[in-house]
């Protein structure tokens, strides 16, 4: 006899309380370089290397979601970058909504690995984990895109995934949302102009909200979901 | 109405001289004419004999020393000649349609065969006399023989013919027997001297007849020559050999056991039902299994036969045991199943026939996707299935529920061991229910469904409207034997009740809700019982002889189980108009429908490989059953230069349970024996003339001595 009923009592909720509480456990996040006023250096250009810092009008700029976190502009650099910590970094794409509230309490998301190198993936799959569960929030994860209300899709669209992914997209009932996750999902990362891959989701689908981190954790994954079915305010359509 | 008979006669026979004498592009429609309208005159007297009050009986003509040729249409013989002249009318039309799909002969000659067949088929049926129902029988064996056949020269007709002879071998000695002790050749003599038997004399007869007769029915032990036989005949004629010439197997052993044996064996009984059950489970377990529809339907023969069988059985049993009413009962289960046979197994003959002719696809892995291209085919075939199924409102759902009842009757036996055969038959026969539903999934959706797994498909198109017509029949038939048992009910218990002399009718059929009269005289508990559950009996609110078929279990407990597949098909029909109805009301109306193709894992090309394919459907059975079975799966792996793995193969191999226990070791001795002739055939003539001498000696010796 096992014992689990007792060690679960024991162990209690370890789950994370983080649309109605902040969550600041340390690791949580890896978060993003942070851009101030006062740095200016074109080192920082160079070092990059897909291009995410680049300067518009004399402004040094950070595109998040082209950033591969590859730490080389808080390392090698004379001016190294500061790192934010936080995680809400879901936005929606320019004239794209939540979810209306009739579909908003739950959703049942069709996961596509588009080609991705496993990282988003996992992150993804660490949802349905106690840490996260968001069964609590009332997500779901379908394998039938015929059930799915969102189609949430990390890696750089390979030319092999592409035709799946479009299939998976009119497969789905409407109202259907595209939920990009991931560097590569979103702009082609690494995979930028390549021709292995396309630059990213946007160029095959309309997507509705982009999560950009590589790979984005878990809780940024959760707060796009939450967007998307409007139960967490965020700014919108800037691009 | 009894010339009939022989008007039907002189119709097969103007038919055959038609055919010999007339052009031959004229054949295949004179036979369709000739068989189907000599099997309305046929059908209409045996209707009409089953229900006159007295018994047809002709004499042909006297043979010195044997006695008058005979002929007799009693009400058994009457029943089976029904079922014989409802699979004639439609198998002939068939046989017209489809017989210049025969290269390999004479097409005309075969339907002179064929017009002959169904000849001789009766005279088996209507024969009195043991010389001519030997004669018949021997002639009918030959003629099937020869249309299994059909010009080509397969090792299945001879394997048949050999099996078929050992069992003609078999009932004549039965009959002589029989006639050894009745002094006599005529069946009515036979019925006379029937008390004189010892019990070693039935017993011999018994193992005798039911053993050549079994052949011919496809019961275990012999019963291999069916599946080999049935997947090699022409489609042409295969509805008509399967669905008609089968019975003659169950009515010889239905005659011999009712007729000629006095009913005080149990054991007969027992036998009867225990190895029809087996035969039952035997022949769906691999029909299941089966990758050519034909085949599926030859074991699936076996299985209704084993069905037929157990609920005899269980008829004997109860009549041995003094259940008058118990055993008309089952024997009326056992003929109503006998019937539903013949027509759907006629029908889905015709199905698989047209399906192979059409396609040019034996293999169930190979066919898919004929119901785009063959609608209606695929509809009747899917009426068959249903029935075969035991689904309602088709009839095998009818006939079916009749024996698992009769079957359960066994609590009013006495004996614990009579019981416990009962309890293991109604297992084996529940079993082989659910099978058979697998079974006829399998068949109908991996031929009709789906996508076509092979290029030939692509070209089939559907069969002609005269190739329709005669499955339409059938499979209306099959339709109102499902819907209208209390009509079927009381026609079978006329053929019933002269063996079990008790009528079933009341017991099945109950006649209360004809009259406010029959009402009053049943027992008031009764009547009460059936207001309690809302029923009113006797208050003309349901007029008609029985929409409801019924066990009374008796006066004191009155109802034990009550079914009306007339009532069900009612209810269906308005529960599902109303669910249409409602959804049509409530969401569709509002609703735009948007089609889009189906989701396949988003894959770049569904290959009809990576579908479900027959042999994936019918793993489980074979993984469950593994034990019977015994595949012999054997693994070859081509390596280059030793490590590097090219190709893994692997092969399944089935070996029939029959064949590996009975046919093999046959073969096997019939070699030893043949090894041990061969040693006398010696070649020198000196050695066979001492043969000669010695034989010669010993005989006058003991002639000597006699």
């Amino acid at each position: 006899m096992s014992y689990w009923v007792k060690k679960g009592l024991k162990t209690g909720v370890v789950s994370t309380r983080y649309p109605k509480q902040e969550e600041t456990a340390s690791g949580i996040t890896p978060g993003l370089p942070q851009i101030t006023d006062n740095i200016n250096s074109d080192d920082l250009i160079s070092v990059c290397p897909t291009r995410a810092i680049h300067k518009t009008d004399e402004k040094l700029l950070l595109e998040s979601s082209l950033c591969i976190h590859c730490y080389r502009c808080s390392r090698d650099t004379k001016e190294p970058l500061s790192w934010s910590e936080g995680f809400e970094w879901a936005s929606f794409e320019k004239n794209s909504t939540p979810f209306s509230s009739t579909f908003g309490h739950s959703l049942h998301i069709c996961v596509v690995d588009s080609g991705d190198c496993g990282a988003c993936l996992n992150e993804t799959k660490l949802l349905n984990s106690p840490l996260y569960n968001m069964h609590r929030l009332g997500f779901f994860i379908t394998p039938s895109p015929r059930k799915a209300d969102v189609l949430l899709v990390v890696g750089a669209v390979t030319q092999q995934m592409k035709g799946a992914l479009l299939k998976a997209y009119e497969a789905m009932p409407t109202p259907k949302k595209v939920m990009a996750v991931g560097t590569c999902a979103l702009s082609g990362g690494v995979f930028e102009g390549g021709f292995i891959a396309e630059n990213g989701v946007s160029s095959i689908l309309p997507v509705d909200i982009t999560v950009p981190g590589c790979p984005p954790p878990p809780l940024a994954i959760l707060h796009g979901l939450l967007s998307l079915a409007g139960r967490k305010n965020i700014k919108r359509g800037t691009k | 109405m009894d010339d009939l008979l022989l008007i039907s006669f002189l119709i097969y026979i103007a038919g055959i001289v038609a055919i010999l004498v007339l052009p031959k592009n004229m054949s295949a429609k004179i036979a369709g004419i000739s068989g189907s309208v000599g099997s309305v005159a046929l059908l209409s007297f045996a209707l009409h004999s089953l229900f006159s009050k007295t018994i047809y009986t002709a004499s042909l003509w006297m043979i010195p020393n044997i006695g008058y040729l005979s002929i007799r249409v009693d009400y058994l013989s009457a029943f089976f000649l029904i079922a014989t002249a409802i699979v004639t009318l439609p198998a002939s039309i068939f046989a017209s349609t489809r017989v210049s799909y025969i290269k390999e002969s004479n097409n005309s000659f075969l339907l002179v065969l064929f017009l002959s067949l169904i000849i001789f088929v009766i005279l088996v049926l209507i024969s009195s006399n043991i010389f001519l129902f030997l004669l018949v029988w021997e002639v009918m064996s030959i003629l099937i023989y020869l249309l299994v056949n059909s010009g080509k020269s397969e090792r299945a007709g001879y394997i048949m013919l050999a099996v078929g002879e050992t069992g003609t071998l078999a009932i004549a000695i039965a009959f002589l027997l029989l006639a050894t002790n009745a002094k006599t050749l005529s069946f009515e003599g036979l019925e006379a001297s029937i008390s004189s038997l010892s019990v070693g004399m039935q017993w011999s007869v018994f193992i005798l007849s039911f053993l050549g007769f079994g052949i011919k029915g496809g019961l275990i032990p012999f019963n291999f020559w069916i599946s080999r036989a049935y997947s090699v005949t022409p489609t042409a004629f295969i509805p008509f050999i399967a669905g008609a010439t089968l019975n003659l197997g169950l009515y010889g052993i239905i005659r011999v056991n009712a007729n000629f044996l006095p009913m005080s064996e149990v054991g007969f009984g027992v036998i009867l039902l225990i190895v029809g059950s087996i035969t039952a489970l035997i022949g769906i377990l691999y029909a299941t299994i089966e990758d050519n529809f034909k085949t599926i339907l030859a074991h699936s023969s076996i299985e209704n036969a084993g069905i037929i069988i157990t609920a005899f059985g269980a008829s004997m049993i109860f009549l041995t045991s003094g259940h008058k009413v118990a055993a008309s009962m089952a024997l009326v289960a056992s003929l109503y199943h006998l019937l539903n046979h013949s027509v759907f197994k006629t029908l889905l003959f015709m199905g698989a026939g047209v399906i192979e002719d059409e396609s040019k696809t034996k293999s169930l892995d190979k066919l898919g996707g004929l119901l785009k291209r063959m609608p209606w085919t695929g509809f009747f075939v899917l009426i068959g299935v249903l029935s075969i199924s035991a689904m309602p409102p088709f009839n095998g759902f009818v006939s079916e529920w009749l024996t698992l009842e009769s079957l359960l009757r066994s609590v009013e036996l006495a004996s614990l061991g009579v019981k416990v055969s009962f309890i293991i038959a109604g297992v084996l026969l529940a079993l082989t229910a659910g099978l058979t539903v697998t079974c006829f999934t399998r068949a109908f959706s991996m031929s009709f469904l789906g996508m076509a797994r092979s290029k030939s498909i692509e070209k089939t198109k559907e069969v002609t409207k005269t190739t329709l017509a005669p499955m339409a029949l059938l499979a209306i038939v099959a339709f109102l034997l499902g819907v209208l048992p209390t009509f079927v009910i009381p026609t079978i218990d006329r053929a019933v009740y002269p063996i079990t002399s008790a009528s079933a009718t009341t017991a099945l059929v109950p006649p209360f809700f004809n009259n406010q009269k029959v009402a009053d005289k049943l027992p008031s508990g009764f009547v009460n019982d059936f207001h309690n559950i809302g029923a009113q009996v006797g208050k003309n609110t349901l007029y008609g002889r029985g929409v409801v078929v019924m066990h009374r279990g008796g006066k004191d407990n009155p109802v034990v189980f009550a079914m009306s597949t007339s009532y069900m098909l009612i209810t269906f029909l308005i529960l599902f108009g109303l669910t249409v109805g409602l959804v049509w009301l409530l969401v569709a109306r509002k609703r735009t429908v948007v089609y889009k193709t189906r989701w396949d894992g988003g894959i770049k090309n569904l290959l009809p490989q990576m579908t479900y394919t027959a042999s994936g459907f019918a793993q489980p059975v074979r993984v469950i059953f593994s034990t019977i079975l015994r595949s012999n799966i054997s693994n070859q792996k081509e390596t280059a230069s030793k490590h590097f793995r090219l190709s893994i193969k692997q092969e399944r191999q089935e070996v029939h349970l029959i064949d590996r226990l009975v046919l093999y070791p046959l073969m096997n001795f019939a070699k030893k024996l043949s090894h041990l002739l061969a040693k006398m055939h010696s070649g020198k003539i000196n050695t066979y003339a001492s043969y000669a001498i010695l034989t010669l000696l010993v005989f006058l010796g003991i002639s000597f001595y006699m």
